[in-house]
């Protein structure tokens, strides 16, 4: 009786198990009924579907268990495949969630504020020079908050160190300056006591603090009765009127100790500029960000118009907290996983590689089932269990190579970078989604190959003659294109890995324009109750600079404000006194810099004309300033600046001497203009030492140390580090993403020698016949060689010529690494093919010498 | 097998298994056959547990074609395999055993109490 159309549809509705064990014999039954007594069938063959769909789902499930119980058999009973296998997904697993542990706490883990995607931060962006900077004006914050629609509120803050004075010993703290307002853009409350109010904030009022939670535990043993008492923090006592809530920090990757109220101008004063601060504002409800950002540019625009003395090329725009504390470092992170995929992806090609090679192996046992009637869906279903259990199991090993291997990342994650709470990344919830949804998408990149290559028409051969089950074309051809994937990836990674340490060593060979080495730093608080008077502080510099110079191994000393290759980028304008800029226009700018005389000598800034900072810059003193050569070049071409004057904010200035550019901001910065200002003539509580010596200079810190307390017993010395220190951290994440890309470089370099090996290997074994034959027809070992190496040799090109096509384009998503390198570079391009094809070589070349040995012979005997 | 050990098979398969120990059979047979032990069960939920002790490997399916009234009809038939044999005759004497000695057990376990 043949099967009604009705019944073959509603079959294919069925999965394949439940089709082929339940259904199919059940309407054969009902046939066999129905050809007896003449009944129609359509009725209850609905109902047979019915009744299997019931069933389906235990069905399913059974089988799913039989097959994974079936899989562990297989993976016990080979076990140098299943070491080989697991060890190669594990590893690729491993990296995998270990680099997206840290992408996750930098860039996805929510920040300790409610909504925390609406805090925005502003932006100053100066249109002349297209320096960006975090800070905005005074007069221009006063402007910004009364005229703007876009935000509940704008808060200024700031941040620092200070010490605390208890009973105890002194502590340092983390100090966030506020304006009151800014607990309310953050949408925090203060568990004790109360938050900061405008009125602490007032003219006159008394200092107040709140104390972060971490503090108030630590130092004053959780009690809640300090509230109301007054601690003497920095030269003033203040009164604690709140405790913050735990785990409180703002920004969130910096210690907060303390919380004090900070005072800004309510209307902007005339010089506007004068006075600097943080801003952050939430985005009021129902506005967007490019809603905020177009206020932002309307109001820039209005204050240019009304101030272009001071806000020419001024423009305010906006970044998310988060993108403000991740900056440059969200693309590095993001390029590290897109390479660690990558590696996983040649770990899965690999994996899937064997698992063909082993699938040809098993021709035979899919024969049997499918002469025993397993069904094609039946039959991938099994392969794809297979390949689950494996990756479970490599799973598991991954998320302990991750545990392993995050502490590691974490420590090589520059400072910079802003981890928020680097100690707490770990293997968490978020990893273990990620590892299992890893897994799961690698179950099917690795086992859909194997999975697909079932071919049922051939299986009846493997049945028939079992001594010749050999891949078939089909099979090859799969091995040959996952080789030439492998190789191609393997090829964007070496491309990759290659510009960035092209990069790294051009920015080793970059001449900052100071020397680094050997130079101690260190910032200094002076306690301001005995040092308020300006000549009380000039006297301390001069002593300390006298008694450092004096020390054995001390060659020079000098302070400044802003230390060199820390990103800082602060600008002043710059005007000639014998040229004014006319009126109603704002001065170019320049970089700014306080520095002492020392502080050229102990850089090894060079001289080019005039003299340095000397002790006749005195407070009162002529005011006077050195310039670099870049302003020399640019506003005094072909005369000589030393003697001229520029205007300054309280008068004239002459320029006393002309030094060498240097690179201020960063290595990978241009030499910029900068204008120094003498800090013997202005000095201040706080300053940052430079000391140059004559061996390590972290061997120098307790005589350092002792000299300047022999001075002043309370001075604060703190943030103790070498030059060669701050260089080092601001090359941090090229180095960070060169060690990490080089190490998935070698890794996927290292799988595809041995994915190219792996197929070769067994291209011989499955040719050994045929080589058998060539060599009985007289072919010499030459000819052996080149018909075995002329396979891989045009796999690997293929590959490789695909990849470097695939590695210029995503070269392209590196550029924000590279630095003096093109992402075409063709040194490179060319070095990363010529490694990938001399590996590939070497790889095809061991398999090739083996065929050369076949035995004609014994080989054709065998057969 | 020790006869101590709980077996595995349930009451219908040892009564599938059973109903095998005479030969082949169509599955439609064996279906009236334990409806007749009181166990009625849907021709999917009854192939279902055939395919279990197929996949068990305690029984061997198979399709042949039969002659049903005018009509060349095919039906699943079964035999039972060695070890179905073996797990039917193992299942027997651990009840046989219990049924021996479990029952003095019993009766020395109550006059005990």
């Amino acid at each position: 009786m043949r099967r009604t159309r009705l019944a073959r549809l509603l079959g294919r509705l069925l999965p394949g198990t439940v089709r082929a064990d339940l259904f199919e014999p059940a309407l054969h039954d009902l046939y066999v009924d129905a050809a007896r007594t003449g009944r129609g069938t359509a009725l209850a063959t609905l109902g047979l579907f019915l009744e299997s769909w019931r069933l389906a789902p235990a069905e399913v499930f059974a089988m799913f268990v039989h097959d994974v119980r079936h899989a562990l058999r297989l993976l016990v009973r080979e076990p140098g495949f299943t070491i080989a296998a697991v060890l190669t997904l594990a590893l690729g697993v491993g990296a995998n969630a270990a680099v997206f542990a840290v992408v996750n706490a930098a860039l996805l883990r929510p920040l300790p504020y409610p909504d925390a995607e609406r805090i925005l931060l502003l932006q100053h962006r100066d249109r002349r020079t297209g320096i960006t900077k975090t800070f905005v004006a005074a007069g221009d914050f006063a402007d910004l908050r009364a005229r703007q629609r876009s935000f509940e509120s704008l808060a200024g803050f700031g941040f620092g160190p200070s010490t605390i004075f208890t009973s105890d010993e002194p502590f340092n703290v983390g100090v966030l300056q506020a304006t009151p307002d800014l607990f309310d853009v953050l949408h925090v409350g203060v568990p004790i006591g109360r938050a900061l109010t405008p009125a602490d904030a007032a003219e006159g009022a008394a200092p107040v603090v709140v104390l972060g939670d971490e503090v108030w535990r630590e130092h004053f043993a959780s009690d809640p009765s300090v509230v109301g008492r007054s601690i003497k923090m920095g030269p003033a006592m203040r009164q604690v009127v709140g405790v913050a809530a735990p785990g409180f920090r703002f920004p969130a990757n910096t210690r907060t100790d303390v919380i004090v109220p900070m005072r800004m101008p309510a209307q902007a004063p005339a010089q506007r500029k004068n006075g600097w601060t943080f801003a952050v504002g939430r985005l009021a409800p129902g506005v967007s960000m490019a809603h905020a950002l177009d206020d932002l540019t309307t109001i820039s625009r209005q204050m240019e118009r009304e101030h272009p003395d001071q806000n020419e090329g001024s423009e305010y725009f906006a970044l998310t907290v988060r993108d403000w504390l991740v900056g440059d470092t969200k693309r590095a992170l993001v390029l590290l996983l897109a390479a660690v995929s990558l590696v996983l992806l040649i770990a899965c090609v690999n994996v899937a590689n064997l698992l063909v090679a082993r699938a040809v192996g098993r021709r035979q046992e899919t024969a049997i089932r499918v002469a025993l009637g397993a069904g094609r869906s039946r039959l991938v279903a099994q392969w794809l269990t297979e390949s689950l259990v494996l990756a479970v199991v490599s799973g598991a090993a991954g998320v302990l190579i991750a545990r392993w291997a995050i502490p590691l990342l974490v420590r090589l994650a520059p400072a910079a970078s802003n981890l928020p709470d680097p100690d707490g990344i770990g293997v968490d919830r978020a990893v273990l989604a990620f590892t299992a949804g890893l897994t799961l998408l690698t179950t099917f990149v690795f086992g859909l190959a194997p999975a697909l290559g079932i071919r049922m028409d051939r299986a009846a051969g493997a049945l028939v003659n079992p001594g010749r089950v050999t891949a078939g074309h089909a099979a090859r051809r799969a091995a040959s294109a996952l080789v030439v994937i492998e190789t191609a990836l393997a090829i964007v990674l070496l491309t990759g890995a290659g510009l960035v340490l092209r990069s790294f060593s051009h920015l080793l060979a970059v001449d900052p324009g100071f020397r680094a080495e050997r130079v101690l730093t260190f910032d200094v608080q002076l306690p301001a109750e005995r040092y308020r008077q300006e000549p009380a502080r000039a006297a301390f510099y001069t002593r300390a600079f006298d008694a450092l110079t004096h020390l054995e191994g001390v060659e020079a000393a000098g302070t400044a404000v802003v230390m060199p290759l820390t990103g800082n980028n602060w600008t002043v304008g710059f005007e000639r006194a014998d040229r004014p800029v006319p009126a109603g226009q704002r001065p170019p700018d320049v970089g700014w810099q306080a520095a002492s005389g020392g502080y050229f000598t102990t850089l090894q800034i060079p001289l080019r004309a005039g003299r340095l900072f000397d002790a006749t810059d005195r407070p009162g003193g002529p005011p006077v300033v050195i310039i670099s050569e870049a302003i020399r070049d640019r506003f005094y071409p072909g005369e000589d600046p030393v003697g001229r004057k520029i205007r300054g904010g309280d008068g004239n200035a002459t320029i006393v001497g002309v030094v060498g550019n240097i690179r201020r901001a960063a290595l990978t910065d241009e030499p910029r203009a900068d204008l120094y200002f003498p800090s013997e003539m202005s000095p201040q509580a706080q300053a940052s030492f430079v000391v140059r010596t004559s061996g390590d200079p972290l061997q120098s810190v307790a005589a350092v140390r002792a000299a300047l307390r022999a001075i002043e017993p309370q001075i604060v010395v703190r943030e103790v580090t070498t030059l060669e220190a701050i260089a080092r951290e601001s090359m941090q994440i090229t180095r960070l993403a060169l060690s990490l890309l080089a190490v998935f470089a070698v890794a996927a370099l290292a799988l595809a020698a041995i994915g190219i090996y792996g197929v070769m290997a067994h291209s011989v074994r499955q040719r050994t016949r045929e080589i058998g034959m060539r060599v009985a027809l007289g072919a010499t070992a030459s000819d052996i060689l080149w018909l075995v190496m002329r396979h891989g040799i045009a796999v690997a090109g293929l590959g490789a010529a695909v990849g470097l096509a695939a590695g210029v384009a995503a070269a392209r998503s590196l550029s924000a690494l590279l630095y003096a390198t093109s992402p075409g570079d063709p040194l490179t391009l060319a070095a990363a093919t010529a490694v990938l094809l001399a590996v590939a070589l070497l790889a095809c070349y061991i398999p090739a010498r083996r065929a050369t040995r076949v035995d004609p012979v014994q080989t054709l005997a065998a057969q | 097998m020790s006869t101590k050990r709980i077996p595995r098979l349930t009451h219908l398969q040892f009564l599938v298994l059973g109903l095998l120990r005479g030969g082949e059979q169509p599955g439609r047979a064996i279906r009236e056959a334990i409806a007749a032990h009181g166990v009625k069960r849907s021709a999917p939920a009854f192939y279902q547990l055939m395919a279990r002790l197929e996949r068990d490997r305690l029984v061997d399916g198979w399709y042949e074609q039969v002659t049903a009234g005018d009509q060349a009809v095919t039906e699943r038939r079964y035999r039972l395999r060695p070890s179905g044999a073996k797990l039917w005759a193992e299942t027997r004497d651990f009840y046989s055993t219990l049924a021996r000695t479990g029952s003095a057990k019993l009766r020395k376990g109550w006059s005990d109490a």
